[in-house]
């Protein structure tokens, strides 16, 4: 039989002015099940949450009802009062009769009433409540990050200094990102290799940190702190144990004219390559689309070549599993490449070219060692224009968004420009120019007055070859719309930057949201900025959004931090609000059919099938099954199933029912 | 006679309209008190059977809300509930129930405001409508 | 005739499915349902217009489950509810042979790819006369409908055959068997009547593929294919979707898409 205790709070006189709150607590004594009921100036003061425990111990209270606030303001309070007095947490209701009763109906017999209603309707809730244990999952501490650009670099190395292992998964042969294709970075221009490269080194030599290179993700399963990952770690077509990185196979490789990845097609690389000579790791890759040996079945110099006998032709690839509790997703971003700007002629004028190609072109490590060169006849070009927003900001081409690190690097491209060829003449053709980030406005205004960049603001509309000259034809809107035509040497285009090829494919493997341009969703846009939906899946870098070396950073660093959190505790402990499928009894076993339509439904993927068996290990059923890692306790299951099988713990099927008989008092059958 | 109060029950999700409702009380704007609220974790989680049970315990008119579009806390809950309703509102008109009867809205848990006016609305509407007499008399032998 | 006959005889004799679920002649001329076991048994076999039951029922019982693979004589609507069921985990791919007469001839299904096909060539949506009939229903007012359905509803006894009839009833325990709470009075009164046929229309919504034998079934004679067919066409005007046309596809109520029609929310 249950023992109800009410309490009434006046909160001073915020429900007592409008609501007869002895009244109410009179009321409240003559619903059934109800054996104590009292009001309190401020039920939530120490003294108030005395009166709640004496009534707890002293009366034996089954269930506790507080008429008060909200329970999203004192919820936690009460039930922690509750829990130190012996009762369950979970058999304490809040019946809101502040913010829903006393603040918003004026004072009268219907306010009084509806509070009593309130009441009611709490107290027939709270009569069918159960006690409920915290959920405990235990945590794995080793972290997945994916991708090896400075995000995941980042990530990984703080994950890693704080003492946990970490599992670092690059797609590309080497670490380093776009990052360590860049020649210099803004705003203070130290080379971009000379800060990364001992990063990446570093990453290479960590006892924490294990690394996949030239491997992907291939599924993901399980939930926070028990994640289970299979990465494909594709064939290098060497023996790595074997392999010293000498280098002598790339030497003799006899095909050596395939575009390189790294230098973005200005440069050529041989069949057998190491993307750039401070990759990490230092290990060559068999390009098997490219070798001749995979192509004709003849050649094998590599082979020959090799002193440690490294190379192996029929390497398959390997899946490698891994337990993992935690994954930092930093998989990076992509640019607009060719067939884009038909207009501006990228693609088709050799000349135009986009920014990550100027920065291969300015890099001292780049194919013309770092002399501006363009790429149609190596001649040193005279004017170059540079064009940002290419792509950006343009609603027409299905990309409204500011792309945000191009004004800052396009400042960069035409000082580095003008360091180069004192007499050259960058132009660049701009929307607006933001600068926003610490000596970023100082570098632009620096590009200007000191580098003599000469800005105009205006769309190009279009661009053609004239004599060997590209014509730049736009407007300069400051003058007032007045046509200018520009004959440049070399254009740069500040093209957008854009999702991965791969990002919705990764995102439905790891059951991440993204956004209408595939970059994937924080969990909220400003409190939640590196975490996603997923518990346990955390966000770094421009996978996100278009984003700079120090915000990527920076976010790579919260992820960390993040991960630390969750890793400094031994078990995870959640909230048992989640979803529970019926079981029974043999022969029933469940009142579950195994449609499955619930599973469709899940947000979270928790609804798993699991197959009931009897002694004979016969299949005697398969059911749904939650798991209670993954729920989050949305119940959408819980209301498609047919059969009510489902059900959801703390607004259970015969809670909510109560609640809405009681509210229209006609009261419960079974009291 | 005196004027009709008509009672309306208001399913209403946790995450976003329960705590509009609230922000409502915090901002001291008054509505009708003819209303009381049922709390759920989502708009998901709303069964229509407990519609059905809200109009056969005397309620004249019903009120569902919870997050906008794409605001959801569980990301899709109200997407799936919104399915519902429109299957669940094509029946009950088929059947001769009123649909003004039961008024669905996106609350946010900014929109206090906007919580006052749908109370207020919905009271409004029912009670030009009048007690919801041709359901109360199927109440029949009053079992249930 | 001859050729399902035959059919049957072979796959039976071969030992292929243990048994045939078709048609045999019943009392007063009726078409009811024969579970034939014995291949010298097949001549019991009909086939034609008086064979409307949708037979796709038998095989979600588990007595009928117990007797083997079965070979099930498909009508149009048979085919799809086996899709639908398919769709819903019920019919495991490659356990059931269908067996579909069509101008004196009988293709052998296997396959459920091999269902989809024939179900392809089936007329999307409901066909005229169901749009006409269900028009006259949506012509009327509000009251006239109210009326019409309390007056229908009255008649019913709870009997429930219009459960044991559907095929996509199968639920291993029913909602209305649910007193924890009760969720649909036992009694048959106006109010629990009402419950319980909204519940079984909305449970069948975006499911139901439209065979008719919940109104055959019902002694009362109540048109509850009616509400059916209703929800059909809500969910087709509503989502683009209707059920029983393939063995994979997601349930209307379990999937959703961002821009659904939401004009009624405000």
């Amino acid at each position: 039989m249950a023992r109800i205790g009410v309490f009434v709070c006046h909160c001073g006189e915020n429900i007592s002015a409008t609501v007869d709150v002895a009244r109410v607590a009179s009321e409240a004594a003559k619903i059934p099940g109800v054996v104590h009921s009292v009001d309190y100036k401020y039920m939530c003061s120490d003294p108030g949450q005395q009166l709640v425990k004496a009534a707890i111990q002293e009366k034996g209270l089954t269930g506790v009802v507080v008429a008060a606030c909200s329970p999203r303001m004192h919820e936690p309070t009460f039930r922690r009062a509750c829990a130190e007095a012996g009762l369950n947490p979970f058999l304490c209701e809040m019946a809101n009769i502040r913010e829903h009763c006393s603040w918003v109906h004026e004072k009268g017999e219907a306010t009084t009433h509806k509070a009593i209603d309130i009441v009611r309707t709490l107290v027939a809730k709270v009569k069918k409540n159960r006690a409920l244990q915290p959920i405990k999952v235990p945590v794995t501490k080793t972290a997945l990050v994916l991708g090896g650009g400075i995000a995941g670099i980042q990530a990984a190395l703080d994950i890693a200094n704080a003492g946990h292992k970490v599992i670092l998964v690059e797609k590309e042969p080497s670490i380093g990102g776009h990052m360590s294709q860049l020649s210099e970075t803004f705003p203070t221009l130290d080379c971009s290799q000379c800060i990364l490269t001992p990063r990446m080194v570093e990453v290479a030599q960590h006892p924490n940190i294990t690394l996949h290179s030239y491997s992907e993700l291939e599924g993901l399963d399980g939930f926070i702190g028990n994640f289970k990952a299979r990465i494909r770690r594709k064939a290098r077509s060497l023996d790595e144990k074997l392999c010293t990185g000498c280098g002598l196979c790339t030497q003799k490789c006899p095909l050596r004219r395939i575009p390189s990845e790294f230098d973005a097609g200005l440069g050529l690389r041989p069949a057998i390559y190491v993307p750039f000579p401070q990759a990490v790791p230092n290990k060559p890759v068999i390009d098997r689309e490219h070798c001749t040996y995979y192509r004709t079945g003849k050649c094998r110099l590599c082979e020959k070549v090799c002193p440690t006998q490294a190379i192996r032709f029929d390497q398959p690839d390997e899946i490698v599993e891994a337990d993992v509790g935690a994954v930092v997703v930093a998989t990076g971003f992509d640019i607009k490449h060719a067939d884009f700007f038909p207009e501006y002629g990228y693609g088709k004028y050799k000349d135009v070219i986009d920014g990550l190609q100027f920065e291969r072109l300015a890099s001292a490590s780049g194919p013309t060692l770092g002399e501006i060169r363009r790429p149609s006849d190596g001649k040193v070009p005279e004017t170059v224009a540079f064009i940002a927003c290419a792509g950006s900001r343009d609603p027409a081409k299905g990309i409204e968004y500011c792309s945000k690190i191009c004004c800052m690097y396009t400042a960069k491209h035409a000082m580095l420009y003008r360091h180069k060829v004192h007499h050259g003449r960058p132009v660049v053709f701009y929307m607006d120019i933001r600068a926003g980030g610490k000596m970023y406005e100082e570098f632009v205004r620096r590009a200007m007055e000191e580098d003599g960049v000469q800005y105009v603001r205006g769309r190009v509309s279009r661009i053609y070859e004239r004599g060997g000259k590209l014509v730049v034809k736009g407007a300069d809107t400051l003058l007032g719309a007045r046509p200018v035509e520009l004959e440049a040497d070399l254009v740069v285009l500040a093209t957008a930057g854009v999702a991965q090829p791969g990002a919705e494919d990764l995102a439905q493997r790891l059951h991440v949201s993204y956004d209408a341009h595939r970059f994937y969703a924080e969990a909220h846009p400003k409190l939640r900025p590196v975490e996603t939906n997923t518990a346990g899946i955390f966000l770094a870098g421009a996978c996100q959004a278009p984003k700079d070396i120090p915000e990527s950073v920076a976010q790579a660093s919260g992820a960390a931090a993040k991960v630390g959190a969750l890793f400094s505790q031994s078990e995870l402990v959640r909230e048992p609000l989640i979803a529970v499928v019926d079981r029974q009894a043999p022969p029933v076993y469940s009142s579950c059919s195994g449609c499955f339509l619930c599973q469709g439904a899940c947000p979270y993927q928790a609804i798993k099938r699991e197959e009931i068996r009897g002694r004979d290990g016969q299949l005697i059923k398969t059911v749904a099954k939650v798991n209670p890692g993954l729920c989050q306790g949305c119940g959408t299951c819980v209301a498609l199933c047919r059969s009510k099988s489902i059900d959801i713990q703390g607004y259970s099927h015969e809670q909510v029912y109560s609640e809405v008989l009681a509210l229209l008092n006609r009261g419960e059958r079974d009291g | 006679m005196a004027e009709f109060d008509p009672k309306i029950v208001a399913f209403v999700c946790n995450w976003c309209t329960y705590a509009g409702a609230d922000l409502t009380g915090t901002s001291r704007m008054k509505y009708s008190p003819q209303v009381s609220v049922i709390r759920f974790p989502c708009t998901g989680r709303i069964d229509f059977m407990l519609l059905l049970k809200a109009f056969a315990g005397g309620a004249d008119g019903v009120i569902v809300s919870g997050c906008h579009p794409n605001d959801c806390h569980y990301s899709s809950g109200n997407f799936h509930a919104r399915r519902r309703w429109i299957v669940f509102r094509g029946l009950l008109d088929f059947l001769g129930i009123d649909v003004r009867r039961v008024r669905f809205s996106w609350v946010s848990a900014a929109e206090g405001a906007k919580w006052a006016q749908l109370v207020n609305e919905t009271v409004e509407q029912v009670r030009v409508l009048g007690p919801h007499r041709a359901y109360q008399r199927l109440r029949g032998l009053g079992v249930g | 005739m001859e050729a399902l006959r035959n059919k049957a005889r072979e796959l039976l004799a071969a030992g292929t499915v243990k048994v045939v679920i078709g048609y045999g002649r019943g009392s007063g001329g009726a078409a009811r349902a024969v579970f034939i076991r014995d291949a010298a048994r097949s001549g019991a076999l009909i086939y034609d217009d008086s064979c409307r039951q949708n037979l796709a029922v038998y095989l979600m019982k588990p007595e009928v489950r117990r007797l083997g693979k079965a070979a099930l004589v498909a009508s149009p609507a048979t085919l799809r509810t086996v899709l639908q069921l398919a769709a819903e985990n019920q019919v495991p791919e490659g356990g059931l042979l269908l067996l579909a007469p069509a101008g004196g001839e009988v293709a052998v299904l296997a396959e459920l790819s091999a269902v989809e096909a024939r179900v392809a060539a089936q007329d999307q949506d409901l066909g005229r006369a169901e749009r006409e009939e269900l028009a006259r229903y949506e012509a009327m007012t509000l009251e006239q409908r109210r009326d019409f359905w309390q007056e229908q509803f009255a008649r019913c006894i709870k009997c429930y055959a219009c459960r044991a009839a559907c095929p996509l009833c199968y639920c291993a325990r029913c909602t209305v068997e649910c007193n924890q709470p009760q969720w649909i009075p036992v009694p048959a009164h106006d109010l629990g009547n009402l419950e319980w046929n909204v519940m079984r229309a909305m449970h069948l919504a975006g499911r139901c593929v439209d065979c008719g034998d919940c109104s055959r079934a019902c002694p009362a004679g109540i048109p509850l294919h009616l509400l059916n067919r209703r929800l059909i066409a809500v969910v087709r005007e509503s989502f683009a979707v209707q059920a029983g046309r393939s063995a994979k596809s997601d349930n209307a109520l379990s999937t959703f898409k961002p821009d659904d029609p939401e004009d009624f929310i405000r």
